[in-house]
């Protein structure tokens, strides 16, 4: 009970930077922090995501995707359209959502959640969130 | 069907010999069955069912013989759902203006059916009858009070006090405060008043409405309550009480001729001075 | 690729769906694939037999819905059957 409050409260904080987050993130955030001068290694790296990597985040987004039987695992790329290419109602698409919430352990509010429509999206978002883990 | 008409007609008969063995002739007898000519009234009657959403809402008539229905509105209904149409749906209880169950839209005013008159004008018009406008439909005649029950509930409509009083030990009123309370506690919370307010038919997510705004100052008014300030303090905002324009629907039309625009005018009066 | 635009009324049925699942999760573990099947179940119902176009059938669904769920939600509905 208490984690849920917190998760919620975390979420509540990092809404207003998830809005300024870039969607493109750079590839080799790991590495970013130990190029830097120290000075400014405390300097937030919104795409960083505190060591969730894209390639992290991509590969654990398709795994679930992979559990879901409902989705068409022949189109399952990382560009994938959950309606056009997965075969997704918008039911499903609601539960897959709900899904990435759990792994992640972040709660996505509404408006948020009914704008990821593809794994690309999808992908973008949890990137954008830096209590996501 | 066939049975119940033909229970109908034996219950009659014997009616009638009862009657009869008290000492009437059978003449008067049958005349006092058939005294009353015919009168028929047409009721529009607002309809919609719950179970199939997607048909529109519709007007249904029944056709009643005014001569043989009792002389209030709720009698005429009752009879139709006993007689005509089972279906027929709608509130009701004590059936003397008292519980308020039974308030609806009849001939475009917000009232109660058991105590309002079926007109007997001639020729006949025929009379509508709507559900209390402006609220959610649960069925037929039927309004969705929930919402209305909650801003009830959100004015806290019970004795607060800030010292408990003695053990065993009433809490005493004058008599000049307990006429304060007159014109107040009459109200039975049947939403009439509610539900003919303009201000409350667009505002009713933020606005308290005349019904439950008059139970609030039916609070405040009692010299034996303690929290005036608090009660006052959660109306200081743009909507609780000021969406009232003194439109004065509600005392128009309250069924227990109460003043529900008069104890608003009194709320406000009391938020300019404390 | 255009995104799919909602209406504000598509949105609503989505988010009731949404709290729903959320709600469904106070629910013992044991029995929660039960309480969402049946979720699952009442909206589909409706898809089927509602026009996309009845506003007016919708929003009274929806209301009829939250009613519903809230009615669920109590912690004294444990599990749940249906057909």
């Amino acid at each position: 009970m208490f984690r849920v409050a917190s998760i919620r409260l975390a979420a509540l904080v990092s809404r207003a930077r998830v809005a300024a987050t870039v969607t493109a993130a750079p590839r080799l955030a790991i590495n970013k922090p130990n190029m830097m001068p120290s000075i400014i290694t405390s300097a937030r790296w919104y795409s960083d995501n505190g060591g969730l990597s894209r390639e992290k985040i991509e590969s654990r987004i398709i795994n679930l995707l992979q559990d879901f039987d409902k989705v068409n695992q022949e189109k399952l790329t990382p560009t994938a359209d959950f309606s056009k290419d997965l075969g997704l109602d918008s039911l499903d698409t609601v539960e897959v959502v709900m899904a990435i919430e759990e792994e992640f352990s972040v709660e996505i509010p509404d408006d948020d959640a009914d704008n990821i429509s593809s794994v690309k999206k999808a992908i973008d978002y949890i990137a954008g969130r830096e209590d996501a883990n | 069907m066939a049975l119940n008409a033909s229970l109908r007609s034996t219950w009659n008969l014997s009616a009638l010999r009862r009657l009869a063995q008290r000492g009437f002739s059978t003449a008067a007898v049958q005349r006092m069955a058939t005294e009353k000519p015919p009168n028929p009234k047409t009721f529009k009657i607002y309809r919609w069912n719950p179970d199939s959403p997607t048909e529109e809402p519709r007007m249904q008539e029944y056709k009643l013989d005014l001569s043989q229905t009792g002389p209030m509105v709720l009698d005429a209904l009752i009879k139709i759902k006993n007689e005509v149409d089972p279906t027929l749906t709608f509130r009701r209880s004590c059936r003397e203006g008292i519980c308020g169950s039974c308030a609806m839209n009849i001939d475009g005013k917000n009232t109660l059916a058991c105590i309002t008159h079926i007109p007997k004008e001639e020729p006949s018009k025929d009379m509508l009858i709507y559900p209390l406008p402006h609220m959610y439909v649960v069925k037929d005649l039927v309004p969705d009070m929930t919402y209305f029950y909650k801003q009830y509930a959100s004015i806290k409509p019970w004795l607060q006090r800030k010292d408990a009083p003695e053990a065993n030990k009433e809490i005493l009123q004058s008599p000049e405060e307990r006429k304060k309370l007159d014109g107040l506690y009459e109200c039975i919370l049947c939403a009439c008043c509610s539900t003919a307010c303009p201000s409350y038919w667009w505002n009713q997510d933020v606005y308290l409405g005349p019904s439950v705004l008059l139970q609030a100052y039916r609070w405040m008014a009692d010299s034996r309550d303690q929290h005036l300030q608090e009660r006052l303090s959660q109306m200081e905002n743009a909507f609780s009480v000021y969406r009232c324009h003194t439109i004065m629907n509600c005392t128009r039309t309250c069924p227990k001729h109460l003043n529900p625009g008069y104890a608003i005018a009194q709320i406000k009066l009391l938020m300019t001075k404390n | 690729m255009g995104t799919r635009r909602l209406s504000g009324l598509q949105k609503d049925v989505l988010r009731l769906y949404r709290d729903c699942l959320r709600a469904i999760k106070t629910k013992p573990e044991e029995t929660q694939h039960r309480f969402r099947a049946f979720a699952r179940q009442e909206f589909e119902k409706n898809i089927v037999s509602v026009k996309r176009t009845d506003v007016r059938a919708i929003e009274y669904m929806l209301r009829v819905g939250r009613r519903r769920m809230e009615q669920y939600m109590s912690p004294n509905v444990r599990d749940i059957s249906f057909i």
